[in-house]
């Protein structure tokens, strides 16, 4: 029984120093996991440490051996000998004699002057005491006292003042002793400075403390760690390319104007800023963490927060083109998106497209736009034929009460007129903005409908009366009005329709075909579920009824603007930072990762692919286009930020302002409405810019020579334009574009006896000139002009304008070709330009060359001959 | 061997040693008694225990553990405070800093977490017993009421506790477990006779548990008041009544043999 209870004893001991050992190395373990297993960044900045170090050693290293190679070793050497040399003349015994005597000499001198200035503060101070007294009481005592002390104080500072030469003159003496050596010891360290202070920095550098760095903004309560492993993010040199010790790219653009200081990283990168613990929790890619971190151009879809405008944000390339594409596709029809408000229909008007187009066509394109043309915008909705008859019948019925095509490929077209007609399309260069198999489109800032096919789309009449006056039919479209003459319309009309057929068309319903009022009906209730009326102009139809009253009497009421609902999409101005816990991934819950970027992308890809019942159509993007569209959506995020940090637009900085935007005036914007010439070219912040800012125009062209060109751009070409296009966005670049021929000033405005030429002259003249632009250049009279013009003659050659600039064909071609120049430039803008390029054009390529007014003057004037010669 | 007794000597006969244990101890009946007489801290157990009540298969000792986690969450809740403000715009973030900056404070959040994890089941296995073993019968049937109240005040921490990290965990289950709130007959608003006694969203047990109509800024700060101190202090005294009662109801309760 007494073994029994020992054995059982013993054992219980062993289970306790077993738990004992295993709580110990626990405790151990989690002392061990706090200092090292959580703080990996301290691995990090002691490898940068030593990366550092050596790097500093290095530099320190080479300039010790670049000092020994230059000869400065040598001469630190010859140095140091006459150092010594000094010195030991000053040891010698004879030296030291003398100059130990007139030291002590100095030090007696030094100590009694130091004795006499205490003995001036007493006295001084009794003297204070004793005046106080004597304003206190006017006992006369006291002013004898004073009187005393004053005296003494008189005589006490000027022994002091005797001493204080005494002791001058015998350091001057003293001097001569050491001023050699010191001027010796001076040099050396004028030498080796550079040398000790690479090694300084090696020390200070090793002497960083090994600890968390945070930006912290207290305002949010954002505290951001990241720069405790990424630590040499804003060093002002690279340590190591790998990371985390990698330098920001292009800090000179984003770390300089957003001081990490101030901004820390996550605002822009996302991610978790607080975590430390490891890399995947702090870039946030870790469950429950709704932000992972961004990099590349994907970053700039946080340009979105802050900038209201990234047109022409340096480094938010990507999102700036990324923003062109919601413009393109017309996001903002269905959805509710910030900045986009005020924007027209992508679509075109509808109201009366009976009267266009074939019913046969329009089934097609109902059914997939891709079938007429490949680049067609309008997505694809999924409907069945007989969906899609039901909306073709809904949309002819506003316009007649029949199905009905047109074929005109049975007709025999007049030779004459499509051949007056095929050099009328191509002097209007209907090729600049349409693509017509394969060719052309070259303005993109437009968007223009393929035409290839469109001799099987249209009826003749209409195509008529739009190419007449476009803005009658559909108001607001981009086409402008060319102003030609019925009989040219009526070539032009002849050529497009036999040249453009498309081959494959089926038309169905060449006798016309009675609508069934079912079939309107259910296509109303189709057009309000999609929202056909956010992308096109279908208001207003319930004027309607009056041409086509049979509908009405059957029943049917055309859409009220209550039925079309504003947006019938999600609103998206929070989608980048809505919780992912609300998207419905639906049923591919388990197939995508689970994560708002890839929800948008998914949703881009496949619109309705989540679930059943799923109505947003499919725009069949490209991967890169749904790459950039969800870099977009991605920015727009409710994150409160904070307002010291936001940059308004410029529409909203003139609206604070209460600054009116620009808006044209008076003949000139009737002119504008027709041409659209804002469709190519950039007025006062108008427009867009794939043909030259017109801002300046005034100021800078000449108004013979305008006046050439708009009359007649294929004679005199516009120079710049025949410029090989550098930019890198676009991949065909169009080298040779000119302008199209408007034919104006061939008509008169209305209610006045003006031209279109005399207008637009006018305005320019009036409107879009600088003050700052002088109307003529100062006249240099010392010389004559002959002379002037061969020294810029002298100039051009000298300062290689040639490499840039072409004279005939002879030159460079990145700069414009100046053969012209004379009759198309003002002298006072050359002038001008010549001084300050960049003021007119920020991003021009031309040098500074820093020229003088005379100089200026001289090429201004030589400039000025360059004239060809015009018939 | 002298000097080792000098030096024993020496530390006993110290004022500091003599006013803690006050006299010698020696290892007999009596003195052992005295010893757990003498110490606030155990004098509330037994001086003597019959050898049936230690059985660990009969009691599963789950009412001592109860109360062990209990030190250990006081222990470690008071170092968390240092760390940590009720504000909804600070709340979270302290929770992260807890885990990437504070030293220790991995370990610290987690024993808080689990330990209070692990109350809540050992609290319910200890309820579990006592029913099982019949504990509960006269003459414990008040300290069985007290150990009833005592499971809902555990739940109550646990609850109020959830809250605090202000996560989407903790705000959810604060909304779905004030709503349940808000539908209880005569005291929420969406419950039976809400109308008839005038019950609205303003003046209902979820407006008194949130400080609001919804679960914002208040409710964290009630959370956390409730969790840090309310409760705890109530729990406490009414443990010390539990502790009490068993001994007076006759000592742990022990198989009938």
């Amino acid at each position: 029984m007494a073994t029994d209870n020992q054995n059982k004893s013993s054992y219980r001991v062993y289970l306790f120093v077993f738990f004992s050992v295993l709580l110990l190395l626990m405790t151990l373990w989690i002392v061990w996991d706090d200092e090292f297993g959580l703080r990996p960044w301290k691995k990090y900045q002691k490898e940068f440490k030593s990366l550092k170090h050596a790097q500093l050693q290095k530099e320190y290293d080479k300039a010790q051996s670049d000092f020994r190679k230059s000869g400065d070793a040598q001469t630190l050497a010859r140095l140091e000998a006459q150092l010594k040399k000094a010195k030991d003349l000053f040891n010698s015994s004879d030296v030291q004699q003398k100059y130990k005597k007139l030291s002590g000499q100095w030090a007696d001198i030094h100590e009694s002057a130091a004795r006499n200035q205490k003995e001036l503060q007493t006295n001084r101070g009794q003297y204070l005491e004793t005046e106080y007294y004597f304003t206190k009481t006017q006992k006369p005592e006291y002013k004898k006292k004073m009187d005393e002390l004053q005296k003494r104080i008189d005589a006490i500072t000027a022994k002091g003042v005797a001493l204080q030469k005494q002791e001058e003159s015998l350091k001057a003496a003293l001097v001569p002793f050491t001023s050699g050596i010191a001027d010796i010891e001076a040099e050396i360290e004028k030498l080796k400075s550079p040398l000790e202070e690479k090694k300084e920095r090696i020390g200070t550098s090793d002497k960083v403390p090994v600890e968390i760095r945070q930006v912290y903004i207290s305002d949010v309560d954002k505290a951001d760690r990241c720069q405790s492993c990424h630590i040499g993010i804003d060093g002002s040199k690279q340590i190591s390319a790998k990371q985390p010790f990698t330098r920001h790219p292009a800090s000179f653009v984003f770390l300089k104007n957003h001081d990490p200081e101030k901004f820390g990283c996550t605002f822009c990168h996302r991610g978790q800023g607080r975590a430390t613990t490891s890399v995947k929790k702090a870039h946030g890619n870790v469950k429950h963490w709704d932000e992972p971190m961004l990099e590349g151009d994907m970053t700039q879809t946080s340009c979105l927060k802050c900038h209201g405008d990234v047109k022409h944000l340096r480094g938010a390339e990507y999102i700036a083109q990324s923003t062109e594409l919601i413009k393109k596709y017309g996001c903002y029809s269905c959805h509710k998106i910030p900045g986009y408000d005020a924007i027209g229909d992508v679509g075109p008007v509808l109201t009366e497209v009976g009267t266009k187009v074939n019913y046969s066509w329009a089934v097609n394109w109902l059914l997939d736009p891709k079938n007429y043309f490949a680049t067609a915008r309008m997505p694809k909705f999924f409907f069945t034929q007989d969906e899609a008859e039901s909306i073709a019948d809904y949309l002819f019925s506003m316009s007649g009460t029949t199905r009905h095509d047109v074929d005109y490929s049975t007709e025999t077209p007049d030779e004459k007129l499509v051949e007056q007609g095929r050099s009328l399309w191509s002097q209007a260069r209907c090729n600049l903005c349409h693509i017509t198999n394969g060719k052309g489109g070259n303005n993109v800032k437009v968007y223009a409908p393929d035409l290839s096919k469109v001799g099987s789309k249209v009826s003749k009449e209409w195509l008529f009366r739009w190419i007449k006056d476009p803005n009658a039919y559909f108001p607001g479209t981009k086409m402008p009005r060319f102003r030609f003459t019925d009989e040219e319309i009526k070539a032009l009309v002849e050529y497009i329709v036999s040249e453009y057929t498309d081959d494959e068309a089926a038309p169905k319903y060449t006798t016309p075909l009675e609508i069934k009022a079912e079939s309107i009906k259910k296509g109303k209730d189709l057009i309000v579920k999609y929202g056909c009326y956010g992308c096109h102009k279908l208001q207003g139809m319930e004027s309607m009824g009056q041409i086509a009253p049979s509908l009405v009497t059957q029943g049917i009421t055309f859409l009220k603007a209550d039925e079309m609902r504003e947006k019938i999409g999600t609103e998206l101005s929070s989608i980048g930072s809505k919780p992912v816990d609300m998207l419905d991934f639906g049923k591919l819950k388990k197939s995508i990762s689970n994560d708002r970027l890839s929800y948008i992308k998914q949703k881009l890809r496949d619109p309705r692919g989540y679930r059943l019942g799923l109505r947003m159509p499919n725009f069949r993007l490209t991967e890169s286009e749904i790459n950039g569209l969800a870099a977009v959506l991605y920015g727009y995020t409710d994150n409160s930020v904070p307002s010291r940090f936001m940059v308004p637009s410029r529409q909203e900085l003139d609206k604070m302002a209460g600054v009116q935007s620009y808006k044209f005036s008076g003949d000139f914007a009737k002119i504008i409405e027709d041409v659209k010439c804002t469709n190519c070219h950039s007025i006062k912040g108008i427009g867009a810019d794939y043909a030259p800012d017109l801002t300046l125009a005034g100021s800078k062209l000449q108004e013979s020579w305008i006046r050439n060109f708009l009359a007649n751009p294929d004679v005199i070409r516009p120079l710049l334009q025949q410029m090989p296009r550098l930019g890198l966005s676009s991949g065909n670049a169009p080298a040779k574009v000119t302008m199209p021929r408007f034919n104006l000033g061939v008509q008169k405005v209305e209610d006045t006896n003006r031209s279109d030429i005399d207008v637009i002259l006018n305005y320019f003249q009036q409107e879009l000139v600088s003050t700052d632009i002088p109307k003529d250049i100062p006249v240099i009279t010392t010389i004559s002009l002959e002379e002037q013009i061969a020294k810029g003659k002298e100039l051009y050659d000298q300062k290689g304008c040639r490499s840039c600039h072409q004279l005939g064909t002879d030159g460079g071609a990145l700069g414009p070709n100046l053969s012209n120049v004379g009759n198309r430039l003002k002298p006072g803008f050359i002038f001008r330009h010549l001084e300050n390029a960049r003021k007119f054009k920020p991003d021009i390529v031309e040098p500074d060359y820093g020229f003088s007014e005379r100089e200026r003057i001289y090429l201004t004037n030589y400039l000025m001959t360059l004239k060809l010669n015009a018939k | 061997m002298n000097n080792q007794t000098d030096i024993k000597e020496r530390i006993r006969k110290n004022l500091i040693w003599k006013s803690i244990f006050r006299r010698d101890y020696r290892n007999t009946v009596r003195d052992r008694a005295q010893a757990v007489f003498g110490n606030i801290f155990l004098h509330l157990h037994p001086v003597q225990v019959r050898e049936g009540a230690v059985r660990l298969r009969f009691t599963w000792g789950m009412g001592g553990i109860t109360f062990f986690a209990f030190i250990i969450l006081v222990i470690t809740g008071v170092v968390l405070m240092f760390y940590y403000h009720p504000s909804i715009e600070q709340a979270y973030s302290d929770i992260k800093d807890l885990e990437f900056q504070v030293p220790f404070g991995v370990i610290l959040r987690n024993l808080h977490r689990w330990g209070a994890h692990f109350m809540v089941i050992v609290v319910m296995i200890h309820m579990f017993r006592v029913f099982m073993t019949g504990s509960y019968k006269a003459p414990r049937q008040f300290n069985w009421g007290i150990g009833v109240i005592l499971l809902v005040l555990t739940f109550l921490l646990s609850f109020t506790g959830y809250l605090t990290p202000w996560d989407q965990l903790g705000f959810w289950a604060i909304t779905v477990g004030t709503n349940m709130g808000a539908a209880t007959p005569l005291l929420g608003y969406q419950g039976p006779f809400s109308e008839f006694l005038h019950i609205t969203p303003f003046n209902d047990v979820r407006f008194a548990l949130l400080g609001g109509s919804r679960v914002a800024g208040n409710a964290l700060l009630r959370a956390y008041i409730w969790h840090c101190v309310a409760i705890p202090l109530v729990s406490v005294i009414l443990m010390f009544v539990h502790f009490w009662r068993v001994r007076k109801d006759g000592g742990i309760s022990k198989p009938q043999k």
